[in-house]
């Protein structure tokens, strides 16, 4: 699965703009995990593109487990950098996000997030809940958002996907039902939803799944046909971890409204 | 007993069902109630999966008033419900781990794959097929192929994460058994081969192939010239 990104500088973040730590001072269990955590984050890189959900799920993650400080590089996909030395390196398949932990590589997000939430289990959120049934609900949901994902991309990116001489009108309109058809369903799971996609705290449905609602209204997905969808992301986008990832390319205006049909 | 509070429904040869069955036994969870569908009858649309399974498709799973459908999301399901029981699926130690979710999820990617190829014609109707489709899916399943070659000859042991038979296996090993079953040649794919062979008498394997397969031993042809 593949995602556009807008063409964007390359930034790196100064590993040196936290302070290097000093055990000397450090008197207090708090700050001891603390620097256990950017330590940990330090053996951490990660390659990305803006707007996409993959990446946007597992830079969440990295927040949320208070794994901040990693290494990490923005790409361009428009200008093809996922296929570039330095991604091929860590994912043959030249795919972002591409996610490095040591010797450890974890190029598939859901492998990432799940990788992040076992490892790092009793430090920042817990984001597997407690119970079979909040349990069973979280592992299908982040599932069931496999083919919404693909349906959008099966939309927004018919004619990169599909060479010229392959393209029927009777597919992109095969197409767009059956995304209009997965937004229903997933407006009717949001039905009587409450903050969070399950139970009563913030999980790795909503790491994961999040983003690929993001990513619809921001291409034009709407949010009075969707009110449900709509609600939940309003109710989110605020989120500490969630406004501080915010795809960089989505700030400097409105995108581009291909999903206004749906 | 957990299992008798458990249904599958499930359609004999589906990849998503068998993985299910797989997880089911090696969690030591036979007894569940289940009831083999006909893709062809177009049993996966009838009222009894629609009233588990909206989507009306197969695997569809209750465990007393937990749903779960999605067949990887069964296998984390009970993986974690029942983590004493049966074989450890998910091991402990970091680095198999993390090779484990990594494996899995390319697993999706492999399957995607095998599909476009063997149900071309189902997927895609036909005024809207190409031989340079058909054409270029080959190509990439062919280059997939080679990246789980390679996975396999790298592996620290026998397994896709290691030296224990984990996730990874149960979710990939039913693509696995569908290259052989459509003619893949072990001559060319000596690890995929030699993978296959390991695991396809593990009891828990055994115990859910496909009893249409055992029906009809003779496979297809589709994958006999990669």
């Amino acid at each position: 699965m593949w995602w556009v990104g807008a063409g964007y500088k390359t930034r790196n973040v100064d590993p040196s703009a936290l302070t290097p730590p000093s055990f000397l001072l450090l008197n207090s269990r708090p700050q001891l995990l603390l620097v256990i955590s950017v330590t940990m984050a330090k053996d951490m890189t990660l390659l990305w593109a803006s707007g996409s959900p993959p990446c946007w799920g597992v830079q969440i993650a990295l927040e949320e487990k208070n794994l901040q400080g990693y290494n990490q590089k923005l790409l361009s996909v428009a200008k093809g950098e996922q296929k570039s030395k330095e991604v091929l390196e860590i994912n043959p398949r030249g795919q972002l996000p591409a996610f490095k932990h040591g010797k450890i590589i974890l190029n598939e997000s859901y492998a990432a997030c799940l990788y992040l939430e076992n490892q790092f289990k009793s430090q920042g959120t817990q984001l597997i809940p407690e119970g079979a049934a909040e349990v069973g609900l979280m592992y299908q949901l982040i599932f069931e958002a496999q083919p919404l994902a693909q349906k959008i991309g099966e939309v927004l990116y018919y004619n990169w996907k599909v060479p010229e001489g392959e393209r029927h009108d009777s597919a992109v309109q095969r197409n767009k039902e059956a995304l209009k058809e997965e937004m229903k369903i997933w407006e009717g799971h949001l039905q009587g939803c409450g903050d969070f996609l399950v139970g009563k705290s913030f999980s790795l449905a909503d790491v994961i799944i999040f983003p690929v609602f993001a990513y619809f209204i921001r291409n034009g997905g709407s949010e009075e046909r969707y009110p449900n969808v709509a609600a939940y992301y309003k109710k989110l986008r605020d989120r500490p971890s969630i406004k501080k990832t915010w795809p960089p390319t989505w700030i400097d205006g409105p995108g581009m409204g291909t999903l206004k049909d749906i | 007993m957990a299992a008798k509070s458990m249904t599958l429904l499930w359609g004999s040869g589906s990849c998503p069902c068998w993985r299910a069955m797989i997880a089911l036994e090696e969690k030591n969870l036979q007894g569940y109630n289940h009831k083999l569908l006909s893709f062809d009858k177009m049993e996966h649309k009838s009222q009894q999966v629609l009233d588990i399974n909206p989507r009306g498709q197969l695997p569809s799973f209750k465990h007393g008033d937990n749903i779960v459908n999605d067949s990887y999301a069964i296998c984390f399901y009970l993986e974690s419900q029942f983590q004493n029981q049966g074989n450890r699926l998910i091991p402990d130690a970091a680095e198999e781990r993390a090779l484990m979710y990594q494996r899995m999820f390319e697993g999706q990617s492999f399957y995607e794959k095998l599909n476009n190829v063997i149900y071309y014609d189902l997927f895609v109707p036909e005024e809207e097929r190409h031989a340079s489709a058909l054409s270029r899916n080959k190509e990439a399943l062919k280059a997939e192929l080679g990246l789980w070659e390679a996975h396999l000859q790298k592996s620290p042991g026998s397994f896709l994460a290691g030296s224990s038979f984990s996730l990874a296996d149960v979710v990939v090993f039913p693509t696995m058994a569908y290259l052989f079953r459509f003619g893949l040649s072990e001559g060319r794919y000596p690890k995929l081969g030699e993978y296959y062979a390991l695991l396809k008498d593990r009891p828990s394997i055994k115990a859910s192939w496909p009893p249409h397969w055992l029906e009809n031993p003779k496979g297809h042809e589709a994958l006999k010239d990669f």
